[in-house]
């Protein structure tokens, strides 16, 4: 509560329009009083449960819990469990091939918004942004029929006469790979086009002033001065794809295992509430791994943004 | 004596410019913004590109330093047309408005930078950096990013920037506006000082009039898009050659009169010659008048408004045909300033300093 309600000993406002006062003063936490509710329902509250659950066994009868022991078994078995090992690290080489893609795909958009005129400019944006105002589901079931043994791809291929029978892309790892990228080049191409433009743009008339050339000025300007945004769009890339589910199952024909279809399996159909917790828990610690490994390598990157006087 | 060319090849030498440009055009879509503009520049000099925003100054500097091509005309260095040569290999070196100095290099990296990319020895290179340093008296700063200087810093980081890579015209774009008046004021003339050490050929663009009197061997006014005049400061000051430069350049005075057989007569009684015939303008500044009591002259006015104005006075008097003529004079240590409402009349001090031009 601040000063100038307290003072206001008699007849003060009431209850509503103080709580109104106190939320909208910008001091303090209170501004941010409704996110952390809610956040404390959706996010702590059920990650207490998840860790609760996977450390423990439970006895399950008619979809109720009832009774619940500490044990570190399932933790255990899942780290002996090749099985374990194999879908981790194709759930970690496919989202860091998908990063590795996205970051190769679009920085070259991103840098064509940056010397683009207007038309390209707004070209990009709206060509960015369309596909996420479609459903993911939408845009991967798009996928079926273009890569489909009787999709674009093949009967293309074949009418060229380059192939005899239609090649085997869907329910492979190529379908899912190549679904990942699209879906998640956007979240890519968005942090790095903010990064870039907040850029003076006669730094980069600067270094082609002083002798550099268009390889040159991208090399030694542009490229330092995106790092940031890099960082930013692997982060959000490496985080969607390491944990997505549609784009395996559905691309990857139902027996593609990554964590998140394998934490799926395990809780919907086996019904092993602490195995998937397990599970669950072990791809939020790697996840969060990998991302204080980008945060280092960016924070490497960008020593110049540290250390700023007044 | 020194022996050289003898003759007409050593006029021609001496006298060709080092920047030539030549009736340069620049349209974007259907609007002109340069039309016809041809300007030589010698050897060492300053010259400034004056005028208010929008009167094509940036675009003829842009067009100079190679961003954008010319639509029509010829830019030469040295006598070498520039249309073929791209930006990143024109001897030109362009100071911008904000710096655009590169955040993520340290001073030195910046300095450095030009040298960098044209591939000199490291070892050559850094003793040209620490050279450049000095010249801007930065020695020490090598380590620090742009970010922790302060702006006079940067500035001298930006020069020094283009210095290492000896360019033969150097461009400054409105450089001072990002510092406050104090500063700008000693950075004027400290720069001034230092590209007529170094002999820079140097072209300045800036909208404000002070700082071109200050830096310039030569001033060209720009409005619209055209070159108006290309004189020196004081040229431009005492014989501005339209009333537009008048008008742009220091307080003036106009009202409107007619020209009779080579003469056109003063508010005051006096006259002053003229070449032009029938309606035209007449300009006098504020310190080629002055004021006496009433009775003593035949340009009569009352004082409605004065200011001081560093050592000068100035009144703002109105006349019965209601303008106001402002009359500049100098702060006197026992006199008491002319009262508001007081009656005065006018008289123009020097006639012949007067401009007439035709009526627009």
């Amino acid at each position: 509560m601040t000063d100038a309600t307290l003072s206001q000993g008699h007849a003060g406002p009431g209850f509503g329009e103080r709580l109104a006062d106190a939320l909208l003063s910008g001091r303090g936490i209170w501004p941010a009083v409704p996110a952390i509710l809610v956040l404390m329902i959706v996010a702590v509250i059920p990650f207490a449960i998840l860790l609760s659950l996977g450390f423990s066994d439970i006895q399950i009868s008619r979809g109720d819990i009832v009774s619940q022991t500490f044990s570190l078994t399932h933790l255990a078995n899942a780290l002996s469990d090749p099985l374990y090992w194999i879908t981790f690290q194709r759930s970690l080489s496919l989202a860091l091939t998908t990063t590795a893609l996205c970051i190769l795909f679009g920085y070259p958009v991103a840098y064509l918004f940056l010397t683009g005129g207007t038309w390209t400019k707004r070209l990009i944006l709206i060509l960015t942004i369309a596909p996420l105002l479609t459903s993911g589901i939408v845009r991967t079931y798009a996928w079926l029929v273009i890569l489909g043994g009787r999709g674009v791809v093949n009967q293309t291929l074949m009418g060229l006469g380059l192939i005899d029978q239609p090649l085997r892309i869907m329910n492979t790892h190529w379908a899912v790979l190549i679904g990942m990228v699209q879906i998640h080049l956007p979240v890519m191409i968005l942090p790095l086009i903010a990064v870039m433009s907040r850029h003076d743009r006669q730094v980069v008339e600067a270094a082609e002033n002083l002798g550099a050339s268009r390889l040159g000025t991208l090399r030694t300007v542009i490229l330092p001065l995106s790092v940031p945004g890099i960082g930013t769009g692997a982060a959000l890339v490496f985080t969607l794809s390491y944990t997505t589910f549609v784009v395996p199952q559905l691309l990857g024909g139902g027996n593609y295992l990554n964590a998140a279809t394998m934490i799926y399996e395990q809780v919907v159909f086996s019904l092993e509430w602490s195995k998937g917790s397990v599970t669950s828990l072990l791809l939020m610690v790697t996840c969060l791994m990998v991302l204080v490994a980008i945060a280092l390598v960016t924070n490497h990157f960008t020593r110049w943004t540290k250390g700023r006087v007044g | 004596m020194m022996q050289g060319p003898a003759g007409p090849l050593r006029d021609a030498i001496a006298t060709a410019p080092v920047l030539n440009i030549g009736g340069v055009s620049k349209r974007f879509g259907t609007t002109t913004v340069l039309q016809d503009c041809s300007l030589d520049i010698a050897e060492g000099e300053v010259v400034t590109l004056l005028g208010p925003s929008g009167c094509g100054k940036t675009t003829l500097l842009r067009c100079i330093a190679g961003f954008w091509d010319a639509d029509d005309g010829t830019i030469a260095i040295d006598g070498r047309d520039m249309a073929p040569v791209p930006v990143n290999r024109r001897p030109v070196g362009v100071v911008f408005q904000s710096y655009a100095l590169f955040p993520h290099m340290t001073v030195a990296q910046n300095v450095g930078y030009a040298l960098r990319m044209g591939g000199v020895a490291r070892q050559k290179a850094r003793e040209k950096v620490n050279a450049a340093l000095e010249t801007v008296s930065l020695t020490g700063f090598e380590g620090r990013y742009p970010a922790q200087l302060s702006g006079g810093q940067q500035q001298r980081v930006a020069i020094a920037r283009v210095l290492v890579m000896e360019p033969r015209v150097l461009l400054l774009d409105e450089p001072f506006n990002a510092l406050d008046a104090k500063l700008r004021g000693t950075m004027q003339v400290e720069l001034r000082q230092l590209i007529k050490t170094l002999g820079l050929t140097s072209i300045f663009v800036t909208h404000d009039q002070e700082e071109a009197l200050t830096m310039s061997d030569r001033i060209a006014v720009m409005r619209a898009g055209r070159i108006e005049q290309v004189a020196s400061p004081d040229e431009i000051f005492d014989r501005p050659a339209t009333a537009y430069v008048a008008d742009f350049i220091g307080t003036s005075n106009f009202w409107d009169a007619k020209a009779r057989d080579g003469q056109v007569a003063l508010p005051d009684g006096q006259s002053v010659a003229t070449h032009l015939d029938g309606a035209v303008r007449v300009m006098a500044r504020p310190h080629n008048l002055r004021l006496m009591p009433p009775e003593k002259g035949r340009w009569r006015g009352t004082v409605t408004f004065h200011r001081n104005v560093g050592p000068l006075i100035e009144y703002h008097v109105e006349t019965p045909g209601g303008a106001t003529i402002r009359v500049a004079t100098m702060r006197q240590e026992r006199s008491r300033p002319i009262a508001d409402r007081a009656e005065v009349s006018i008289a123009v001090i020097a006639p012949a300093s007067c401009a007439v031009y035709p009526d627009a």
